[in-house]
């Protein structure tokens, strides 16, 4: 039993579903949908409950987070509903639903909460260097470098850094159980062997660190099957690279920021060169796909998707340049950069990794590790 | 008695003579006495062999031809126009049924397909032995048709009739014209409303003069029959006199004088009405009418409208008309007591009250009160009934539906429709209609007739539930403010007009044509046409063809003054006839008159009247009637023949 919401297409249109009620149930998305099984009905399930708004069905459901925009359904729909971009707005649904602060929603559907947020934080940290900032020195190292350290101590940004972390950390987590109780918690009748949580959990590990099923996507359709799947390539680059730097600054800024210059192949710069190659390439790649819009999963872009990738280019010019920099010597750019810097990431991680698009990281995993557990715990019933 | 007869035997190629030894027939048919010639043919039917035939008529002076080739269905008419270009009457060609009945029946059997064959061509020679030239029968017509109904297929087929030089008896049951349409407002896919397409339709009308339109009228009696159709109707007085000017001030404050209160039957019930009314303000004729059955006479409305004039009586006019075209169209379906909680929970209605709500309704939509959000509408009502009577589909409802879906929702803010469907059947254009509706966000699910849908109360929640085939079968359920039962089209309660003309009905009860294909304005009774809703539910698009079907047919038949008939008839030999009534008791065409002759009664036919058909011919006690074309000499010849 479940009770129609006909008010539900108006609010998943926020979250950038386009005219999905259009749908006549012909099922052809169903039938090109590689994801598609016997009784898995990939991706017309989906917008049947969005068609009628079973909310509860949705939230309960793992789906979303299988399905990776290879867009074929949307390339074939006859009646131009957008499967693809339904799944999208609904994973984009979803991120919001499984914050319990509601502030996820919030950034979602209004560019006041979005913009506002951002422009807050960012006055916050500058507001903090004003303040609190150390001796803006012209001195130099040894090396001839900037005295970063000295402008802004290590051992202060790391107790930011800390707090931060475990704001995000506090946040994300409560969020994935929060998922965890949707999904699974909703699966009344099923009995789910405690030790099923074990056993499937490399699962977990393998799909966070491969993102393997995303190298599955077919794009048959639009007849240029790469031998590698280049989207699934440069979305990896760029995760690692973007974890490489996320654990970089969060748990070693000590051994990070340095005011001592290395030789160019100490691991320090080794690491922080292939974070930072990682994030330009796959930043360049997402906005050339985006503003070209060739690729079915890239014609259609919410406002939250160019945040992410503006903020981060953000973040990742100002670093590049904050070491370019203090390398050579002027310590005026250096100080000013860098607050800069600070002032794109700490908004950037703030919203995005609990609350935003960036949380699929944790999500899509999470996802498949619980849809593995419910399987397992099905056949073993 | 025939003398020189020809007799043909077609191979169709080899479809005949591959089973059938042709040569064989053609050979034991030339033995037979009055045959003048028998040959085989490649195909009869080719131009050459037909000239050839024409030839052998005249060179040979043949008084009579056989042919045995395929079934008369096919080629009856060939080959009496072949006989008819060599100078022969029809009549005096008989077709035998060598192909359908011998050598593709018996394929297995050349041998008794021979046999059988030249059984059936003898049969044919004996009969054709004793046929007689049957001159063509011509009888002078009116061309005059008495359209009955004036509703858009009815003032279209006038209009039409009219233009095309045929004087038209258009009448009308109900005080004004228009019929179902004037209750509808905006149309598909125009936009134009129902009453602007009655208004345009009747001021041409109006201004036709071979057009007498008369409303609050009613056909009740027939006599005569094709070409020349005796007519009586019949008036009831609409108690205002007609030369009163549309002053609608004054009508209005008549209205509002009148005390009496009846339930509005051009809103269905929504609404009460006086018993002077007009349905709405720009309603034709422009003046208005008393429903004397509810009016008590009080005389309040003649104080202020001295055309008002109770004391007007029932008038009765004759016409002769050639055709009568039956327009007469059909009523919405009243669901049962019960029927998806219908008069059970109060906010149950029909689609056809749906329609004239959002009509009348002003700034906000009203339902006895409460405020409509959530809609439901429950398809198939009344129609393709899996355990009723009604197992057709009714057409119209689909769209018209979903065309008020989204009128409600164009009309008013905040409203949320919910279709209860058994699958959509938006065909043609109509599909537009669907795509709107879905894309304004219209919920469509669907349910398969042996789990249909549920309207429950609970708490005073009017509950709709599905199980919905397009969720997995996963029962889905809404809160409706309004449930509209999508009911669809019956046939007239009134089966007056039917049974005085003897209308075939269908097993929908609708009025049942000749062929659904062919002939699809005809009925079985020559004269009688019929077109739109009496015949089957349709769209007002399809009304229309077919009312323009109907006028073409009426005016092609009538026009030249003269119809020719079949001259296969009921003939009586008035020597033997002793008026017992029998006859004219079976006879379904109504043809058969008593009459008296030399101061003796006897049967007449109606030449005009019969078809031929033969019923009456076994119930003669005295045998005194022969049917032309199928005489007793004659099929007694065929009789020995088949037996000998």
């Amino acid at each position: 039993m479940a009770t129609i919401n006909p008010g539900f297409a108006t609010e998943l249109k926020k979250y950038g579903a386009l005219d999905f009620n259009k749908c006549y149930n012909c099922g052809n998305c169903t039938a090109v949908c590689s994801l598609s099984t016997g009784d898995n009905s990939f991706p017309r399930e989906m917008i049947r409950f969005s068609v009628l708004g079973l909310e509860r069905e949705i939230q309960k459901s793992t789906t979303p987070w299988l399905c990776y925009y290879c867009g074929e359904c949307s390339a074939t729909c006859p009646q131009q509903t957008d499967p693809g971009e339904l799944m999208m707005s609904l994973r984009r649904y979803l991120t919001s639903k499984y914050d319990w602060t509601g502030l996820g929603a919030k950034l979602y559907t209004s560019k006041l909460w979005e913009f506002g947020t951002i422009a807050f934080l960012a006055l916050v940290v500058l507001f903090l260097f004003v303040f609190f900032h150390g001796p803006m020195t012209n001195e130099l190292t040894a090396d001839g470098g900037v005295m970063l350290n000295t402008f802004a101590p290590w051992q202060q940004i790391e107790i930011g850094d800390l707090l931060m972390g475990g704001f995000l950390a506090f946040f994300l987590m409560s969020n994935i159980f929060n998922m965890y109780l949707k999904i699974i918690g909703s699966q009344k009748d099923l009995k789910i062997p405690f030790k099923l949580y074990f056993s499937e959990f490399w699962k977990l590990i393998v799909h966070f660190g491969t993102q393997r099923e995303f190298s599955k996507c077919d794009t048959k359709l639009e007849q240029k099957k790469p031998a590698l799947n280049t989207y699934w390539v440069v979305h990896w680059f760029l995760m690692s690279s973007y974890v490489i730097m996320f654990v970089m600054i969060v748990a070693f800024l000590g051994w990070f920021q340095t005011d001592n210059i290395y030789a160019w192949f100490h691991p320090q710069r080794i690491l922080g060169y292939y974070a930072t190659v990682g994030l330009t390439i796959g930043i360049v790649y997402f906005f050339v796909q985006r503003i070209k819009k060739s690729a079915q999963k890239s014609k259609h872009s919410h406002v939250t998707d160019w945040t992410f990738l503006v903020l981060l280019f953000l973040t990742t010019i100002s670093g590049i340049l904050v070491h370019v920099f203090r390398l050579n010597g002027m310590p005026q750019p250096t100080y000013y950069m860098y607050v800069f810097h600070l002032m794109a990431l700490v908004p950037m991680l703030m919203i995005e990794v609990p609350f935003s698009k960036w949380s699929h990281l944790a999500y899509r995993p999470f996802a498949i590790y619980f849809n593995k557990i419910i399987v397992a715990a099905k056949k073993s019933k | 008695m025939k003398q020189k007869i020809g007799v043909y035997i077609c191979q169709c190629g080899s479809n005949i003579s591959d089973y059938v030894n042709v040569e064989e027939v053609a050979a034991q048919a030339e033995k037979i006495e009055g045959v003048a010639l028998a040959k085989t043919t490649m195909f009869a039917c080719a131009d050459s062999t037909q000239k050839e035939i024409e030839e052998d008529i005249k060179s040979r002076q043949l008084d009579a031809i056989v042919v045995a080739s395929c079934s008369p269905k096919l080629h009856l008419f060939t080959f009496r126009n072949v006989a008819i270009r060599a100078g022969l009457n029809p009549f005096n060609y008989v077709q035998v049924n060598v192909r359908e009945q011998c050598s593709w029946a018996h394929s297995n059997n050349p041998k008794q397909a021979t046999e059988k064959a030249i059984h059936l061509v003898i049969a044919g020679i004996e009969r054709v032995k004793h046929s007689k030239a049957l001159p063509a029968i011509k009888i002078s017509a009116d061309n005059a048709v008495l359209v009955v109904g004036a509703g858009v297929s009815g003032m279209r087929a006038a209009i039409e009739l009219a233009k095309m030089g045929t004087e038209v008896v258009l009448i009308e049951k109900n005080h004004f014209v228009g019929g179902r349409v004037s209750q509808w407002n905006k149309l598909f896919i125009t936009d134009e409303t129902g009453q602007e397409v009655v208004a345009r339709l009747y001021q041409e009308v109006k201004n036709h003069n071979k057009i007498k339109l008369f409303t609050g009228t009613e056909l009740i009696s027939k006599s005569g029959g094709v070409g020349n159709f005796d007519i009586q109707i019949q008036f009831t007085p609409r108690y205002v006199l007609t030369t009163c000017k549309p002053d609608w001030e004054k009508i209005q404050k008549a209205i509002s004088l009148c005390p009496i209160e009846v339930d509005d039957d051009f809103n269905f019930g929504l609404t009460k009405r006086k018993a002077i009314y007009k349905n709405f303000p720009s309603e034709l004729p422009h003046i208005p009418a008393i429903d004397i059955v509810n009016c008590n006479k009080c005389g309040e409305c003649v104080k202020v409208c001295e055309e008002v004039d109770l004391e007007q009586q029932v008038e009765k006019l004759n016409f002769r008309v050639g055709a009568i075209l039956l327009t007469t169209g059909a009523d919405s379906y009243e669901p049962k007591k019960g029927e998806f909680a219908y008069q059970e929970i109060d906010n149950v209605i029909t689609l056809q009250q749906f329609k004239r709500l959002i009509e009348i309704s002003g700034k906000e939509l009203l339902y006895h009160g409460k405020k409509i959000r959530n809609i439901a509408f429950i398809y198939c009502v009344g129609s393709r009934q899996q355990d009723g009577e009604n197992k057709y589909c009714s057409r119209y409802c689909c769209t018209s539906v979903i065309h008020s879906a989204i009128l409600v929702k164009e009309k008013y803010e905040g409203i949320f429709n919910f279709h209860f469907t058994r699958g959509v059947r938006t065909y043609g254009k109509q599909e537009i209609l669907y795509n709107k509706a879905a894309k304004q966000g219209d919920i469509f699910l669907q349910s398969f007739e042996d789990s249909p849908t549920e309207v429950t109360s609970e708490n005073g929640k009017t509950i709709v539930k599905i199980n919905d085939i397009l969720t997995a079968n996963m029962e889905i359920e809404v809160e409706a403010d309004l449930v509209v039962l999508v009911t669809g089209m019956v046939p007239r309660e009134n089966t007056a007009i039917s049974s005085l003309l003897k209308i075939p009905i269908g097993r929908d009860k609708f009025y049942n044509e000749v062929h659904p294909k062919l002939r699809p304005v005809e009925t079985v009774i020559d004269g009688i046409l019929i077109a739109g809703t009496c015949q089957s539910p349709k769209t007002i698009m399809e009304s229309v063809n077919s009312a323009l079907s109907a006028a073409a047919k009426a005016n092609s038949l009538l026009r030249t003054g003269e119809i020719e008939l079949e001259p296969t008839l009921a003939v009586i030999d008035k020597e033997t006839c002793d008026w017992c009534d029998a006859c004219a008791a079976v006879c379904p065409y109504d043809a058969i008159e008593k009459s008296e002759v030399n101061g003796k009664f006897v049967a007449q036919i109606a030449k005009a009247n019969c078809k031929g058909c033969g019923m009456c011919l076994p119930v003669c006690p005295v045998n005194a009637i022969q049917l032309d074309g199928y005489t007793d000499v004659e099929m007694e010849g065929m009789i020995s023949a088949l037996v000998s």
